[in-house]
């Protein structure tokens, strides 16, 4: 009797485990089917696989229109990280230490991309652009893009601070370091590691975004999501799994960056 | 009203032994300690007999039932938690409430049964509020009140104490026991603090590596310690590794203690008879013990001519180390001895009496 | 008067915050004080932009039924997108938590975290290969002859949650898998002791007190999830009842931009009434625990 009871406990252990699996699977399930149908020489994926083949691969890197938009999506993500981490560095810096009235709110404003709706995004700065007579540009780009990257670095970046005792700021600047000495010398390398993932981050969210890009991109500055936005919407196009491979790729790199620096856990 | 019988448990959590072979009885209404450094298993010990660990081996009784595999909920037992573990959604009295309403007693039932457990911790006007509300000793109070409202057959009090502050410590221990008395419940308490074993329980289980060293009286554990482990562990302690002389009947020599270039220490342990075999032995003394004199002690045993090493003003006493040659003695000593603090440096003559050194076993 | 060390150290703090602040204040404020401005100017028959202002926009957009139909779609996608997020959330929350082995922890993080780091893009693309009438599954239930016509479970409202759920789900896990974390596991065992069964403690201790991380793996999701269009127009097509998807479509292809602003300063309004609420239970919730 007693010793069913504790079968029945076990039994409830590893229905939670199955199904907290299969969520799991769920998640990883598109990663899979892309990699899977990449590597198919079939246009639609079949199961099982007919056969290997890398022509999606060679169809990606013989269209220019593909080189194009690569290039430009590594001009913007070039250009976005490092501006990005910096001013974001600098504000969860001063977020965390700083207290004054209307702090949550500029917190709350920096944070806000991630939830205000991405359409409404797009359509203010299409907005803007346009009455600034740079939409299209490089620069409308640029800035769509560091909007978004911005809640990812103050994040990563504010969870490193707040690990950070002030008192070795204090210690510095008792052993005669200006504020701003105490910041590079003291400060920055003792968060890298969050600086470090929220460029990881940032990186990627720049290279993957599309919601802004699509509506403040011109035809001369189409990055790879809206190209590859483009191809899905008209047809459907299997060279898009070449494309999709080479973007898990980068998020595999990304993950392997981020877990040795500061480990996954620390960063979520 | 049950007793408690722990009938050789052990338990190994991936190849390291946490309890080895353990057997105990804690007999009804009996106020009894678990004492032991971390990480000697006193936990582990406590989590089985609740019911959240599972032993290897062995079986665990409560009230002379098996309840080896009863899950924790089945077993009506009361348990106090290190950090107090109340339940921040809930107020005071749903905390209380929470193990009769599971029982889904009458409503009028718990009303009643709850006041009863907060006038017993005297904390009726206090129903109202939440966990954060409260100061630590009152979430403690709490937290016991809680336990005590299911009635439950046994109480276990996992380090109940360790996060108050010192003066605190010392008033909750005072209610604990007043409380236990009055409810006359069975009554586990785990602890790594020693004076808090000593003056609260009726008898003391000395834990230490997953063995059960001792089982005595607080006077017993403390006098007659069964183990060089429960000796160091419980209050201050010079040990003597010494060496029987075979001609003389409860005189050694002590190893580590020479008083000068040849002369060694002797001890005189009274009416110990020495068993020929055994000639190494291991003898306490403890420092309250040892008694100082300027002047040269007629007494050629158990004496010795020392020089201070380190001394210390504790208020009613002063804490003393001398040094004989080789070896340290440590000696509590009542302020009376010393018009002024003496000098390091200094020599002077200590001695002791033959009852209070106290052969023990080297033990696991 | 010389300044002193702490007030020079809090200029220099003002100084690295401003930037950031003035990026802000020009990219994200004023883009949407110029929607709201946008949202009242009336426009004429060709779509030109008129110097007199009114409601007319707001009027069409809470009259017209293409548009109220369309918001309350949103918003039960919106709903129905959050329950399934935090109900799955919950278990994979759990095996995070309670993990026997770094290892095993850390390959739940990267499947966790590997779908934030994907583009939405691919991700979409990725259901439609599943989920085309060519694609994956009717290929794999075709062969296995349980069915004979290949099902379609493209371009419908399904398709949308599923690939929605797929998309938001880490939103979810991970605040609760911090609630879940910050539980003393005493509490179980406390719960446990007192005549309480696995189910019952965590229905009475375990999931109250995750319910802040559930509230705020909620506000994402529900925001995100009602906020979205590039994944909704994929999968389910052009002519779903999405407002977002409205939006885009009014700017993109009617090239009415009042109208579009009008919309979209009503979704920020609707979502923020929503996460708002979400947001006020989380303060009072939390005001109970912890004061």
């Amino acid at each position: 009797m007693a010793k069913k009871a504790r079968k029945k406990l076990s039994l409830l252990d590893t229905l939670v485990w199955i199904i907290g699996i299969v969520v799991y699977l769920f998640l990883i399930l598109p990663i899979l089917v892309i990699v899977f149908s990449a590597f198919s020489p079939s246009e639609y994926p079949e199961f099982p696989p007919t056969g290997f083949s890398l022509k999606w691969f060679t169809a990606v890197f013989g269209n220019p229109q593909w080189l194009d938009s690569l290039w430009i999506s590594v001009i913007l993500l070039i250009i976005v990280t490092p501006l990005t981490v910096i001013l974001g560095t600098m504000a969860s810096y001063s977020l965390a230490r700083l207290n004054f009235r209307g702090k949550e709110l500029i917190q709350s404003l920096i944070l806000s991309p991630l939830m205000i709706p991405q359409v409404v995004l797009g359509i203010g700065l299409l907005y803007l652009f346009t009455m600034m007579g740079i939409n299209g540009s490089i620069i409308a780009l640029v800035v769509g893009h560091m909007i978004v990257c911005f809640p990812y670095v103050v994040r990563t970046v504010s969870v490193s601070v707040s690990n950070l005792n002030p008192v070795l700021e204090k210690a510095s600047m008792n052993l005669g370091a200006t504020p701003m000495q105490t910041f590079y010398k003291v400060t920055i390398p003792l968060i890298k590691p969050g600086i470090l993932a929220g460029a990881v981050f940032s990186a990627v969210t720049s290279f993957g975004e599309i919601s802004i890009s699509l509506f403040v991109s011109a035809p001369s500055t189409v990055s790879v999501p809206v190209r590859t936005f483009g191809y899905i919407d008209q047809t459907f196009d299997p060279t898009i799994n070449a494309i999709s491979v080479i973007f898990i790729i980068i998020s595999v790199f990304a993950l392997v960056i981020i877990e040795k620096t500061i480990g996954l856990s620390k960063v979520m | 009203m049950k007793g408690i019988k722990i009938d050789h448990v052990s338990r190994i959590f991936n190849d390291n032994v946490a309890l080895a072979d353990v057997s105990l009885d804690v007999k009804e209404g009996e106020f009894f300690s678990l004492l032991g450094p971390s990480g000697c298993g006193k936990s582990t010990l406590l989590n089985i007999i609740a019911g959240f660990l599972e032993p290897t081996d062995g079986l665990v009784y409560i009230g002379g039932n098996n309840v080896t595999d009863l899950l924790p909920y089945r077993r009506n037992i009361g348990m106090v938690f290190q950090n107090y573990a109340l339940f921040p959604h809930l107020t005071v009295f749903e905390n209380v409430a929470y193990g009769l309403k599971i029982k889904k007693l009458p409503r009028k039932e718990i009303e009643e049964r709850v006041t009863e457990a907060l006038s017993l911790v005297q904390l009726s006007s206090f129903a109202k509020r939440r966990p954060h509300q409260l100061s630590g000793g009152q979430q403690q109070r709490v937290a016991i009140a809680r336990a005590l409202a299911i009635q439950p057959s046994i109480l276990l009090l996992d380090e109940p104490l360790s996060n108050l502050d010192a003066k605190l410590r010392k008033e909750m221990q005072f209610e604990l026991r007043n409380i236990q008395q009055r409810v006359g419940i069975t009554t586990v308490l785990v602890t790594h603090d020693q004076e808090e074993a000593l003056s609260i329980s009726d008898r003391i289980g000395i834990l230490g590596k997953g063995h059960l060293q001792q089982v005595g009286s607080p006077l017993e554990v403390y006098r007659r310690p069964a183990n060089r482990f429960v000796a160091e562990f419980i209050g201050q302690v010079n040990l003597f590794e010494a060496v029987a002389k075979k001609d003389e009947t409860g005189i050694y020599e002590a190893l580590d203690y020479q008083t000068d270039e040849n002369t060694t220490l002797n001890l005189d342990v009274g009416n110990l008879v020495i068993e020929q075999k055994q000639e190494k032995v291991l003898l306490m003394l403890r420092p309250e013990r040892i008694h100082i004199s300027k002047t040269l002690v007629e007494q050629r045993l158990n004496s010795a001519k020392v020089k201070l090493q380190e001394a210390s003003y504790i208020g009613n006493a002063l804490r003393l180390k001398v040094v004989m040659n080789k070896g340290e003695l440590s000696i509590n000593t009542p302020d009376l001895m010393f018009e002024t603090l003496p000098n390091i440096g200094d020599e002077f003559y200590v001695y002791w009496d033959a009852k209070d050194l106290i052969p023990l076993e080297e033990g696991e | 008067m010389r300044k002193t060390k702490k007030e020079k150290q809090q200029v220099f703090q003002w100084l690295l915050l401003i930037p950031t602040v003035l990026f802000f204040c020009v990219f994200l404020v004023l883009p949407f004080v110029l929607l709201i401005v946008l949202s009242f100017r009336d426009i004429d028959s060709m779509q030109n932009l008129l110097d007199t202002y009114s409601f007319s926009h707001y009027i069409e957009v809470f009259t017209s039924d293409i548009y109220i139909d369309a918001i309350l779609s949103t918003l039960g996608l919106a709903a129905v997108t959050t329950v399934l997020c935090i109900v799955f959330a919950y278990p994979a929350a759990y095996l995070l938590v309670r993990a026997p082995s770094r290892r095993l922890r850390a390959l739940f993080y990267i499947l966790l975290v590997s779908p934030l780091l994907t583009s939405v893009v691919i991700r979409t693309f990725a259901w439609i290969v599943l989920l085309a009438q060519n694609g994956l599954i009717n290929d794999i239930l075709l062969k296995l002859h349980i069915i004979s016509e290949p099902l379609s479970l493209l371009w419908n409202m399904k398709a949308v949650v599923i690939a929605y759920v797929q998309v938001m789900l880490p939103f979810a896990v991970l605040p609760i898998a911090t609630s879940l974390s910050e539980t003393n596991p005493n509490l179980r065992n406390a719960s446990m002791s007192l005549g309480a069964g696995r189910i019952q403690s965590f229905l009475k201790v375990t999931l109250p007190l995750t319910i802040p991380g559930i509230i705020s793996g909620a506000m994402i999701v529900f925001s995100l999830a009602a906020g979205s269009y590039i994944t909704a127009l994929l999968v389910g097509g052009r002519m779903q009842p999405i407002f977002p998807l409205s939006i885009y479509q009014q700017v993109m292809q009617v090239f009415n931009l009042p109208l579009a602003a009008a919309m979209s300063i009503s979704l920020v309004f609707i979502v923020l009434i929503f996460v708002g609420i979400l947001g006020l239970i989380l303060k009072r919730w939390e005001a109970r625990m912890h004061g």
